[in-house]
């Protein structure tokens, strides 16, 4: 991978989305040590310290753990974590657009949860 | 440990300030980037740190002692710069050499290795080289010197494109290999600042702001739309920078104090929120009108 340095996404956030995918698709597993802050920074060619602010975000969200004087390790609960809080910033996002689209068009409250019901029946059905 | 440390330093040469006030700390094992416009006191304040010159008032201290005059600083530091001379009678491997009989950490082998990377013959003299190649010869002293204070004014003055890049990597991946505290001062902030940790602004001979290089990208916010509705939203507000944008439009600069509903109530009023570069805010900062080079036309 390499970095979008020009993106509105901090470069330490991108590390850790980029360590999150390696989780996800298991290219390190659980209990498994995680790159340390300077092989990170010399994969992407970014200050250690950068580097060492993505793993503490990880670590913080109990997706990586610490072990005294060995480093980072995936903790065991890593991938649920990880889909978790995907799914609500995905589907949080999605709805924040759909609101503002509703305002936008003057469309109500009520008239936005029934076309949300309806849209939700729909696909459930369809799927039987 | 706080390797290097300033309080209240002022320097003045004949009339006329270089540095005032300048208060400041750096931290062991961290790469700092020292930003500033020309003649905003950058050379001053490193080589004043290096010990090549006294201030005029206020306390410097590096590793804990006044680094003038003083043998233990000048054994734990290295200052690379664009005037730095070299005996005219010595080749490149022999100013090598003796170079390293004076830095106690000096590493040959990675000089000789990036001698032979960046085709520098040995055998030639320093005054023969074209500046680019002289930045390149002097960079690679400065790195095989691991010196615990290694301080790069302007290093990659008359560097291609291609050195400066392999130069960035390789002073990141010896500071890896081997941390030491850096100073880099340069114009090209936005080349350096993926390899920084902190950055330390300095204009007119004051401190600007110090802070690390993700806090920085995160001060300001850029506001762009209808003129009427981003003066609205700017007004009684620190602005940092504005200038016309296209027809009736306004690009406002200001400090990111906003939550995220103030950010949201702005997009529905149309007004467009943009990240404002490292590099960009240091510009804007360091201006000396809010208006800019269009002031002198208008």
């Amino acid at each position: 991978m390499l970095l979008n340095l020009n993106s509105l996404t901090p470069i330490y956030i991108q590390i850790a989305d980029w360590l999150e995918n390696e989780i996800l698709n298991a290219s390190i597993n659980v209990d498994e040590k995680i790159y340390s802050q300077y092989q990170l920074a010399e994969m992407f060619n970014i200050n250690p310290a950068t580097a060492a602010k993505g793993l503490n975000i990880l670590a913080d969200e109990q997706v990586l753990y610490k072990k005294r004087g060995l480093g980072m390790f995936v903790s065991s609960g890593a991938r649920e974590i990880i889909l978790e809080k995907r799914k609500n910033q995905k589907l949080s996002g999605m709805v924040k657009e759909l609101a503002m689209e509703a305002v936008q068009l003057n469309v109500g409250e009520d008239e936005l949860v029934t076309l949300i019901k309806d849209m939700h029946r729909k696909i459930k059905e369809d799927m039987k | 440990m706080n390797v290097v440390s300033c309080q209240g330093v002022m320097k003045r040469y004949g009339r006329g300030n270089a540095l005032r006030n300048l208060s400041f700390t750096l931290a062991e094992n961290s790469i700092t980037g020292l930003i500033g416009r020309n003649g905003a006191g950058k050379t001053t304040l490193l080589s004043i740190i290096a010990g090549l010159q006294k201030q005029t008032s206020g306390e410097v201290r590096v590793f804990s002692e006044n680094p003038f005059n003083n043998l233990k600083v000048s054994a734990n530091t290295i200052f690379i710069h664009g005037n730095m001379t070299f005996p005219a009678a010595m080749t490149l491997s022999e100013l090598l050499q003796t170079a390293g009989s004076f830095y106690h950490n000096w590493n040959n082998q990675l000089a000789e290795r990036l001698l032979e990377y960046f085709s520098l013959d040995p055998s030639q003299n320093h005054n023969n080289l074209s500046k680019g190649m002289k930045s390149t010869f002097n960079m690679i002293v400065g790195l095989a010197a691991r010196c615990p204070l290694t301080i790069f004014d302007e290093p990659t003055s008359g560097m291609d494109a291609g050195v400066r890049k392999d130069f960035y990597r390789a002073l990141l991946k010896d500071y890896i290999a081997s941390p030491r505290t850096i100073i880099l001062s340069s114009h090209l902030l936005n080349e350096v600042e993926d390899i920084l940790e902190d950055i330390l602004l300095i204009k007119e001979g004051e401190k600007c702001l110090h802070m690390t290089v993700e806090d920085m990208k995160e001060y300001a916010i850029g506001i762009s739309g209808p003129a009427a509705a981003v003066e609205s939203w700017i007004a009684e507000r620190e602005i940092i920078h504005q200038q016309t944008a296209g027809v009736n439009g306004t690009y406002a600069v200001v400090r990111n104090v906003f939550s995220e509903e103030g950010l949201e109530r702005a997009r529905l009023q149309g007004l467009e929120m943009t990240p404002v570069s490292a590099d960009s805010l240091c510009m804007y900062l360091t201006s000396k009108t809010k208006g800019g080079i269009d002031h002198v036309f208008s």
